[in-house]
């Protein structure tokens, strides 16, 4: 077991380098590599009992897979498989699936590894070839986008790499446990790397930016499952140091609020979908111990969602109230907005469910606030106009869209089967309020509000400012 | 005092990369900041002592710690490409905004 383990770490980084010798083989190959991992990440959940690997020694790497890492891996492998669908008849380059495999390898260790410097060694990986993949149009605006992308993050990885210097000093070992001996210091600048990296709270306003102005499909990665890779160190933290657990529980809830308060008053489809990617992360973090499931059924809907928009005769939902969209395209939609929303059958509803059971008593209003206010914002895509094909002003889809689409689609409604316990009477009742609320709200208040939020705090000097205040900020609340 | 020294480095850097209005003055002040990480990182593997650790007959001495060096390797590795890998792309970015200013550059490429 522990040797499939390496070779999975390593195989996509391997096929991903084969690939820029073989250029013709590069469609299959991406693929072969992400599938292998799909076999992988549901091979741990048949497994159950979770595999931990010191490599070297005391000093060395540390991997550690278990079911809530199967579901992380699980999710990449899905989307990065979707993604590839979408792209197979498109002209990308050789050098656009390569990026697309080593991201993905990158991915998979960020997710598998267990200790603070493997982890940077991962996100640093995962960064550049995310930067890759933002600017491969190479247009002005793409390259800028990227450019912040890698700047914001690699100054917070800076932090970060103080803070695991810290944990040594106090250790000797760079393993995730030795937080708790750390000092208070320690956990501040570690926190705020992995809070930007991960889209979280004030600290993730880089994130509209970025997944809104990227291409489709790799807004769909970027939303799906790269700001995950901060997501489930926060979550492993607050599970083995019981210090941590209320701090990441109270950044769960901050974000939550925060993104979907920015979500129902955007007016744009792709920008809404990234403040609402802000949010769901709040509720993967809020309820650490079951997150994972949480982060699966997010990363799938989030990239069908990012797929679809991308198809939508326009990006402005003013716009869109004029120009009727095709109905099938409108029924995928519909699919993916009521399963974020919770909706029963759909796996947005077991994940909610099982996230509002593990919650403390403190968070739970917020946290339903914050779902009302989802299914407020994709109230705006349910009630669009739907027109027959023959309307005139339809957009033409990619070719490889409905096989990338329906893949994901059917994964949401397979996945549902996971946590079947969710189906009970008051289970369902409490979902179909809070979607019903929501879309009251949203047809009596929000419909026409022509309120626009500012954007300043998104600009580069205070995404990099905001990371002060928010050291200071982690730095007392681990300390208190 | 010489920790000190090293945090003064980073947080040198950090204002750089708030305060500096151009885009390649704000990643060398990255770099300052990184060159102080790095610095940090030394400053704990001399913790204990200065030696160089190498198994020989010659009597234990105060050696200095090789796990921090050997990391930070591999950070100045990472550091340095994607320094390389930013100034490619400020080079595409400086073709059609010759400042370089990064609030000219913001304004250009907002929606």
């Amino acid at each position: 077991m522990s040797t499939i383990t390496i070779v999975w770490v390593a195989l996509p980084f391997f096929l991903g380098f084969i690939i820029y010798l073989i250029p013709k083989l590069d469609k299959p190959l991406a693929m072969c590599g992400t599938v292998v991992s799909a076999v992988y990440g549901v091979q741990l959940f048949i497994q159950q009992s979770p595999l931990k690997l010191q490599l070297l020694d005391n000093f060395g790497v540390i991997l550690l897979v278990d079911s809530l890492t199967g579901y992380f891996i699980l999710t990449n492998a899905l989307v990065t498989i979707a993604v590839l669908i979408y792209c197979w008849p498109s002209n990308k380059t050789t050098f656009f699936y390569a990026q697309t495999l080593i991201l993905h390898g990158s991915l998979n260790a960020a997710f598998a590894c267990s200790d603070f410097i493997s982890l940077y060694v991962a996100l640093e990986v995962s960064g550049i070839a995310a930067f890759l993949l933002i600017a491969y149009p190479r247009t002005n605006k793409s390259i800028w986008v990227g450019l912040s992308y890698l700047f914001v993050s690699n100054v917070a990885m800076l932090f970060y790499l103080v803070g695991a210097a810290l944990v040594y000093k106090a250790n000797h070992s760079f393993d995730f446990v030795g937080l708790k001996q750390a000092p208070p210091e320690a956990i501040a600048l570690i926190f705020l790397g992995l809070l930007v990296k991960g889209g979280v709270f004030v600290s993730g306003l880089w994130l509209p930016f970025t997944h809104s102005e990227s291409e489709t499909p790799v807004s769909a990665l970027l939303s799906g499952v790269v700001v995950k890779t901060g997501i489930l160190p926060l979550v492993r933290c607050a599970l083995v140091v019981d210090e941590i657990d209320p701090i990441v529980r109270i950044f769960g809830v901050g974000t939550a609020l925060l993104g979907v308060s920015y979500a129902v008053f955007e007016k744009d489809t792709k920008r809404m979908l990234a403040f609402h990617t802000i949010s769901q992360l709040g509720f993967i973090l809020a309820a650490p111990a079951v997150g994972g499931f949480y982060a699966l059924s997010h990363g799938l809907v989030k990239s069908t969602l990012f797929l679809i928009a991308g198809a939508l005769p326009s990006r402005n939902f003013k716009d869109l109230q004029q120009k009727p969209v095709d109905y099938n395209i409108w029924f995928a939609l519909a699919i993916a907005s009521l399963s974020i929303s919770g909706f029963p059958l759909l796996v947005g509803f077991g994940a909610k469910v099982l996230t509002v059971k593990s919650l403390e008593s403190w968070q739970a209003i917020a946290m339903n606030i914050a779902a009302v206010g989802t299914a407020i914002s994709f109230a705006k895509f349910i009630f669009l106009p739907r027109g027959a094909k023959e309307g005139g002003s339809v957009h033409p889809t990619q070719p490889g869209f409905w096989p990338a689409v329906i893949l994901l689609i059917v994964s949401l409604i397979v996945t549902n089967g996971i946590y079947y316990q969710a189906y009970t009477f008051e289970n369902i009742l409490k979902a179909l309020a809070t979607i019903g609320v929501g879309w009251l709200a949203y047809y009596f208040i929000f419909k026409k509000s022509t309120l626009k939020l500012p954007r300043v705090f998104e600009q580069f000097e205070h995404l990099v400012g905001t990371m002060s205040l928010i050291l200071i900020l982690i730095f007392w609340m681990a300390l208190a | 005092m010489l920790e000190a020294c090293v945090f003064a480095t980073v947080l040198c850097g950090f204002f750089g990369i708030i305060l500096k209005k151009n885009l390649v003055m704000k990643i060398i002040s990255m770099d300052v900041m990184s060159t102080g990480v790095i610095a940090y990182y030394v400053l704990i593997a001399s913790g204990d002592g200065l030696f160089t650790p190498i198994i020989s007959d010659a009597p234990n001495r105060d050696y200095a710690d090789p796990v921090p060096q050997a990391i930070i390797l591999t950070a100045i590795v990472i550091g340095f490409s994607i320094q390389a890998l930013m100034l490619v792309g400020v080079m595409k970015l400086g073709r059609d905004n010759p400042t370089l200013e990064i609030s000219e550059i913001e304004k250009n490429n907002r929606v």
